[in-house]
């Protein structure tokens, strides 16, 4: 439910309920420390009251002078109530206002905490703390023993109504609950405006992120302008973007790679087609046309293959077999393939050092062949090509070696780019490849964590496979 | 022998049709998966062949219907998607090979030959003859006419392919697999290479070549009467060579 909210909604409604409850809380603490400081004061004014009491009904010397000296004593003490009873509960004494309360049962109070604690100060004096209702009205009295001159012993309660203080509480009550209302909503409203501006950022993010599009891929975040916490996020989005549009780009570079390389052989293979069906023709021309078709067509689907398995490698699709390899065991079957081959052109093909490693035996043994193939293309005659193989603690590097042109610095970076032909102005001989074999084999070995490099000078041109121990 | 191809793509299923029935072979063809499941249960079958992907009933629910009944022809996939989940999963239920359009046909009749073979008792013959040329394959000699011939381990491996399966047209690829354990396509034309050099040694100095070129398919090793016959019958040669 709360996940559904906005981070807008939550964070006013955190930041309402957090101040409200603070505000609360002061005000409850306000509202206790005023009615106990009062309470204070009552009590404090009570003792005094009982200690004038007990004075005067000490020196009356009979029951009618203590009245009249206490009437005259406590009329200027408006609010005042005073009885003053026998040990067996006869009214000796009460001022006016307390018959009605003294006809009843005396209820006392549970003394209010406040009260309590400040009746414990009275209560040094033999006072006892009380309160009660009456009438609409709070009372706070204290009870105490009066000793009359006579010797008898009288039980004295005296009280005052808290009217003046309770009226005040309630008007304090009253603004101090106001005013923690309005608090309360001013925070929600300044939490409200303070989320939205803290979000900000964000909505400026989902903006830009609006306008970004596959035509589009190369609007970035806006990261300096972001605060901290959504730099980070910024800079995040913004790698997702660049390795998008990285991958996005090598995608439609990819298909126009490809219709380009289908758009001959097929005009090709029209072209030719069409024209030996305009006229009658002999059936060896007939024949003729198809196996070169065939021929065409078999190199279309292979080319087809291959760019299928280079996606598919690069993609990671093709899974890794790992079995452990004996690297010039592996070498030496290549060698075997392609003996024939460099013998007929005058090529010595030598293998040095010795390494194992763990990989796809299919994988890497097709990497390897598009090396030698590849190299076995641009070594003369009477040249060689070298295998060595290095094994280090963790990698194992596979270098192959042959003589040749130097290629020139700055195609090397491209030579593993698809389609790439180092000649374009070359004519093109059925020999040749696709131009796939060295992405392939950069695809595969990257899909064994390796990677692949190649460098080019003095006449020998050397690319070095390195692959680590386990990939 | 008799085979089914369960193919809907009409134009494909046609030429698989006729370049099978040239071959020697008796081809019945369904358009549809449920006419070919149903046609794989009635009839008795020496080989399917089998496209993956059919509206109504796709292959492998087929083949999981053949194995079901217990149905013993060998299966032969054809697909257009070539994914290590689908060649496991077509292996997992039962298929016998596997092979991913485009495919050249010379490749696909290799390999139902293959498929037809290994369901066939094997004899494991040491001495092979095609014409006046004789393999002896335990000692691992070759002599044409009465006179040996030296030949190195690889050139005696891919004779002995040729040989074994005289007749048959064999795609380059085939033969890289086969003789040089080599299980992709090398760009580069090696195969032809190594014929040439076997020509020399087998053929060179002899009226009647065995060896030959099938322009835009693969080589063939045959005698020379079956030469003027499938001259006559088409490049992909007759099913059943004289053994």
């Amino acid at each position: 439910m709360i996940s559904r909210l906005s981070l807008t909604a939550r964070l006013t409604a955190l930041f309402s309920l957090v101040s409200a409850g603070v505000l609360v809380g002061l005000a409850l603490l306000i509202g206790y420390s005023v009615d106990r400081h009062f309470a204070e004061e009552d009590y404090a004014a009570l003792a005094d009251k009982a200690a004038l009491v007990r004075r005067i009904a000490g020196d009356a010397p009979g029951d009618a002078e203590m009245t009249a000296r206490l009437a005259e004593a406590l009329q200027n003490h408006a609010g005042l109530v005073v009885r003053l009873a026998t040990a067996g509960g006869d009214t000796v004494y009460a001022t006016p206002g307390f018959d009605a309360g003294a006809a009843r049962e005396l209820r006392t109070l549970p003394v209010a905490h406040g009260d309590h604690g400040a009746a414990q100060g009275a209560g040094r004096d033999g006072l006892t703390a009380l309160a009660w209702h009456d009438g609409g009205m709070r009372y706070r009295a204290v009870r105490t023993r009066v000793d009359t001159a006579r010797g008898e012993a009288l039980q004295a309660i005296v009280g005052m109504d808290t009217e003046v203080h309770d009226h005040f509480t309630r008007g304090f009550r009253r603004t101090l609950a106001t005013y923690v209302l309005l608090a309360a909503l001013s925070c929600g409203v300044f939490g409200w405006w303070a989320a939205r501006r803290g979000l900000a950022p964000l909505r400026s993010l989902a903006s830009r992120a609006e306008i970004v599009t596959a035509q589009r891929l190369d609007e970035r975040m806006p990261v300096d302008a972001a605060p901290v916490e959504i730099r980070e996020l910024a800079r995040k989005l913004n790698a997702m973007l660049e390795r998008l549009q990285h991958d996005f780009q090598r995608l439609s570079e990819f298909s126009s790679d490809l219709a380009h390389e289908l758009r001959t052989p097929i005009t090709n293979l029209m072209t030719q087609t069409q024209v030996v069906l305009s006229l009658p023709r002999e059936a060896a021309k007939y024949q003729d046309v198809l196996a070169s078709n065939a021929e065409e067509l078999q190199r279309l689907g292979r080319m087809v293959s291959d760019m299928l398995y280079l996606a598919r490698v690069e993609e990671g699709v093709t899974l890794v077999r790992a079995e452990p390899l004996v690297l010039q065991d592996e070498v030496r079957a290549l060698f075997d393939f392609y003996e024939a081959l460099a013998e007929e052109r005058g090529v010595v093909l030598r293998l040095s050092g010795q390494a194992g490693a763990v990989g796809d035996r299919l994988m890497l043994r097709r990497a390897l062949g598009n090396l030698l193939s590849n190299a076995l293309r641009y070594t003369p005659a009477g040249g060689s090509v070298e295998v060595r193989l290095v094994q280090r603690p963790g990698w194992v590097s596979i270098a192959v070696e042959n003589q040749g042109q130097d290629i020139a610095a700055e195609l090397l970076p491209s030579l593993f780019e698809r389609f790439f032909r180092g000649d374009k102005s070359r004519v093109r001989s059925d020999l040749d490849g696709v131009g796939l074999g060295l992405s392939i084999t950069r695809a595969i070995a990257r899909a064994h964590g390796g990677a692949i490099a190649v460098r080019s000078s003095g006449g020998r041109t050397c690319f070095t496979l390195e692959l680590p121990d386990v990939p | 022998m008799k085979l089914l191809i369960v193919e809907d793509e009409s134009k494909t299923g046609e030429y698989l049709r006729q370049g099978l029935t040239e071959a020697g072979f008796v081809v019945d063809l369904a358009a549809s998966g449920l006419d070919g499941c149903q046609l794989a249960l009635e009839e008795s079958y020496d080989l399917i062949v089998l496209d993956v992907m059919l509206p109504d009933m796709d292959g492998w629910r087929i083949l999981q219907n053949l194995r079901a009944r217990k149905v013993p022809a060998p299966v032969l996939f054809l697909t257009a998607r070539d994914s290590v989940a689908d060649r496991v999963k077509g292996l997992e239920l039962g298929a016998d090979d596997y092979l991913v359009k485009p495919f050249a046909f010379a490749e696909l009749l290799a390999r139902v030959r293959t498929l037809l073979r290994r369901s066939a008792v094997q004899v494991a013959d040491d001495r092979v003859q095609v014409g006046d040329l004789v393999l002896d394959t335990t000692r691992r000699r070759a002599s044409r006419g009465g006179r040996r011939i030296v030949l190195t381990g690889k050139e005696f491996a891919l004779l002995e392919l040729l040989t074994r399966r005289q007749g048959e047209v064999l795609p380059r690829s085939l033969i890289a697999s086969q003789v040089w354990d080599i299980n992709f396509d090398s760009d580069t034309n090696v195969i032809d290479v190594a014929i040439r050099r076997l020509r020399a040694k087998i053929d060179d100095g002899f009226e009647a070549k065995l060896i030959r070129t099938v322009r835009g398919m693969g080589y063939v090793l045959e005698a020379p009467e079956e030469q003027e016959d499938s001259a006559r019958s088409g490049p992909s040669g007759p099913s059943e060579p004289a053994a």
